[in-house]
């Protein structure tokens, strides 16, 4: 199938680059090393007064997805321009949906693994080294649900907006600039955190997995109406 | 095969080509010729189903590059001006990518691609050590691997040593021998003469379309050339024949353009020794393509 040759090429080639690849691995484990600092700070603490600091911890695991998918959305299509592999690429039968379709999963799936696999690791290392384990209630449905329902939705749209930018922007250093604006749907459980201290609550989850839903739909709209080969070929030079 | 029925294509203000008809048929080598910024590669992009016309239309294979250019994209090769290949990949992984989103699965395909090109040894090298030529084979398997009926040639032999360059038009020459239909852009004219069936020059609109021999009629009629031993002034302007269409005398060299000097060289022999001159030699003047090609896009601007 054209999507998986696709997406297999896409992923010989970024994990060739020396750069992605450790920047790829060097994030996760940085910030599962963040989350586990924080709440072994905690560890002789009462349980009740452990679950904020988990809460904090756990915020790390929301970013990984949106900050791995921007890197690598914007090596691919900027690696694309300045290898001139654009004009064959847009002249094999390969639709404009699976291009964008490709080059956006090609960074949501290492994103998502590399996260969840952190952050399993994580919890591993937690249970065995903290006295008390991980308190009870913090690893609730909204917890979870974020994990493996928001992250995915996050990690689409952190994709799919840097490939929008990246496409239409002239030079690959103002697609990084921009594209960071990917960022923002992670930092939305951040500052709610921030503010009221709580675990992220059920209901917030419920809103902003919708929010995303509806962005990423309307994303996916106009990037497919906005990502023409024409413009493509004539704009990335 | 290639149908081109009125192609026009702007970028913004810029008319890039203009009001473009010919057609290649299968089996033929069409050469496309045509000043740095003529609209070559544009019209190649073109049939290939990469840009939209901005009016007019080509039929590709049978299917139209304005309404359905989907169906173009599969069913011709091309190179284009600069190869692009992902250089960290190897020679082989580049072309099995490339086959693959072209739907051919056969690994075997691939290799006989490869071996068609010269390039089976260099397979599992990444093509950032490849040479530009080597790259630009590569470029004409890549161009072959799904076996389209049409192929889109943009210089394919720029940057080839002699050798390489010689190989690639003798791929082509059979390439053509196979029913396909080529379109080859070059600025090389010997290789246009030695290659093409028929030539079109170029320059935003099609200036000429014919076989080489047909353009060198068209263009200078036919000239003798009689070299003479006494050249006396004013032997051209005492010619008075019917078929003479014009005649000039340069040094010792009298050139005279004739309807068809099968028939009319015996009478303008006998007449030019009545004029008193001594004739050392009477031969057909024989054009290049490069004063053709010189003529059509330096007279192309009052067109
Ligand atoms: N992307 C573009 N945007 C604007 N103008 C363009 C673009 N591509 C080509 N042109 C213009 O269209 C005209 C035709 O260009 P094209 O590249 O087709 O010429 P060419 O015959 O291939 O030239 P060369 O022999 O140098 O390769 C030129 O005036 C060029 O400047
Ligand atoms: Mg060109």
């Amino acid at each position: 199938m054209r999507l998986r040759a696709l997406i297999l090429k896409e992923w010989a080639e970024l994990f060739r680059i020396k750069m992605v690849l450790y920047g790829c691995l060097f994030l996760p484990l940085f910030m599962a090393g963040m989350a586990g600092f924080l709440v072994w700070q905690g560890r002789n603490l009462p349980p009740e007064a452990q679950a904020p600091l988990f809460n904090a911890a756990l915020l790390y695991f929301l970013i990984l997805p949106v900050m791995i998918p921007v890197t690598l959305a914007v090596y691919s299509v900027v690696g694309e321009k300045e290898q001139g592999t654009l004009e064959p690429l847009l002249a094999t039968p390969l639709s404009d949906l699976e291009l964008f379709l490709g080059k956006s999963l090609v960074a949501v799936i290492p994103a998502l693994l590399l996260t969840w696999a952190v952050f399993g690791l994580f919890l591993l290392a937690v249970s065995f080294l903290l006295p008390g384990g991980i308190p009870e209630g913090v690893l609730g449905l909204p917890w979870l649900l974020s994990l493996f329902g928001l992250s995915p939705l996050m990690a689409l749209f952190a994709a799919l907006v840097a490939m929008l930018i990246s496409s239409r922007a002239s030079d690959s250093r103002a697609a990084y600039q921009f594209a960071g604006l990917a960022v923002v749907p992670a930092l939305v459980p951040i500052l709610i955190y921030s503010v009221r201290l709580t675990a992220v609550d059920l209901r917030f989850v419920i809103l902003e997995g919708g929010a995303l839903l509806a962005l990423n739909a309307a994303l996916l709209y106009l990037g497919i109406r906005a990502f023409r080969r024409e413009d493509i070929l004539i704009r990335w030079k | 095969m290639i149908q081109v029925l009125g192609l026009t294509r702007r970028y913004g203000p810029r008319v890039a080509v203009e009001d473009l008809r010919f057609e290649v048929r299968p089996g033929e080598v069409l050469g496309l010729l045509g000043p740095n910024g003529a609209g070559k590669t544009t019209t190649v992009r073109l049939l290939a189903g990469l840009l939209a016309p901005s009016a007019g239309d080509a039929l590709v294979a049978g299917h139209s590059v304005a309404r359905a250019p989907e169906k173009v994209r599969p069913r011709v090769g091309v190179v284009p001006e600069n190869p692009g290949f992902y250089k960290r990949l190897t020679v082989r992984r580049n072309l099995r990518f490339f086959a693959e989103l072209y739907g051919v699965r056969d690994p075997r395909r691939v290799e006989e691609a490869l071996a068609r090109v010269g390039l089976e040894e260099r397979a599992e090298e990444p093509v950032a050590t490849l040479s530009k030529g080597l790259r630009q084979r590569l470029a004409l398997a890549r161009a072959l691997v799904h076996d389209p009926p049409v192929l889109l040639l943009d210089e394919p032999t720029s940057g080839l040593d002699p050798e390489a360059a010689k190989e690639v038009r003798d791929l082509l020459a059979e390439l053509s021998l196979a029913h396909r239909a080529i379109l080859l852009c070059t600025h090389n004219l010997a290789e246009a003469e030695r290659l093409c069936h028929r030539i079109a020059v170029l320059k935003t609109r099609l200036v000429a379309v014919g076989s080489p021999a047909e353009l060198k009629q068209r263009l200078f009629g036919r000239r003798v050339v009689v070299t003479l031993a006494n050249p006396r002034p004013g032997l051209d302007r005492a010619l008075d024949l019917p078929f003479v269409r014009s005649a000039a005398l340069d040094g010792n060299r009298l050139f005279v353009a004739l309807e068809a000097p099968e028939r009319h060289n015996p009478i303008l022999v006998r007449r030019l020794v009545e004029l008193g001159a001594e004739i050392l030699f009477v031969a057909e003047e024989e054009r290049t393509l490069e004063e053709v090609y010189l003529e059509l896009v330096e007279g192309g601007d009052a067109a």
